[in-house]
């Protein structure tokens, strides 16, 4: 998991835009702000950001491995590798999803912040292909089925399994719970 | 520093999902990773 001093909003943004989407938890270390980093003697307060650091815990809460490199600094990846090879032993793997079901479908407005949070999961969770994006303040026939699927001409609105969620956390939630849960 | 062989703090933070992630939620199930980084739009 990544962790920031940054909102959930910017990582977002920021994962669906220059990473490319990832789909494991970026932490919100935001408010307030770099708390948890420095439970971990993490946060550099004067600079008010996190170290770049990487951080091993076991599956018994037990901290296996703590360095950090500095801000300008680069992780040693092969390290990284070794420790997690001594470490993993046997099981305890992430869950799998069992993934967006057919017909799932999202309508969205332009120039609206919830939205583009809808959007930003569908994005990081690299879902475009599995999933209709309807917008319906481009496309008319949109609007009547969003009305006809969701029951209102209310935006976002994802419609799966039959179901209408209009609440962009929820949906944001919903998606990753589905692709890339925890 | 967090010291190695010392437990973790806890802690509940919410992701780019908008999910409750709690660290505690893994005892027993799985290893965790943090990578701790300066800020988002840098390189991590």
């Amino acid at each position: 998991m990544g962790v920031s001093i940054d909102s959930a909003f910017s990582h977002a943004n920021w994962a669906a835009k220059d990473c490319g989407g990832v789909s494991f938890p970026l932490l919100a270390d935001f408010h307030p702000k770099g708390a948890m980093a420095d439970s971990f003697g993490l946060f550099l307060a004067e600079a008010g950001i996190t170290d770049r650091a990487t951080v091993i815990i076991d599956k018994e809460g037990i901290v296996r491995y703590s360095v950090a490199v500095g801000p300008p600094g680069a992780r040693e990846i092969g390290d990284l590798a070794a420790e997690c090879e001594k470490i993993n032993t046997g099981g305890g793997s992430m869950p799998k999803g069992e993934g967006v079901p057919a017909g799932t479908q999202l309508f969205v407005k332009s120039s609206c912040g919830p939205s583009r949070k809808a959007l930003l999961a569908v994005d990081n969770l690299k879902l475009r292909d599995s999933i209709a994006v309807h917008n319906v303040s481009e496309d008319a026939a949109a609007k009547a089925k969003l009305v006809e699927a969701g029951g209102k001409d209310q935006a976002p609105c994802l419609v799966i399994n039959g179901e209408a969620m209009f609440e962009a956390p929820e949906i944001a939630a919903k998606l990753a719970d589905l692709v890339a849960p925890v | 520093m967090t010291q190695v062989g010392q437990p973790a703090p806890d802690f509940e933070l919410g992701d780019q999902f908008d999910r409750k992630i709690k660290l505690s939620s893994f005892k027993g199930k799985c290893n965790v990773m943090l990578l701790f980084y300066p800020l988002d739009w840098t390189p991590t």
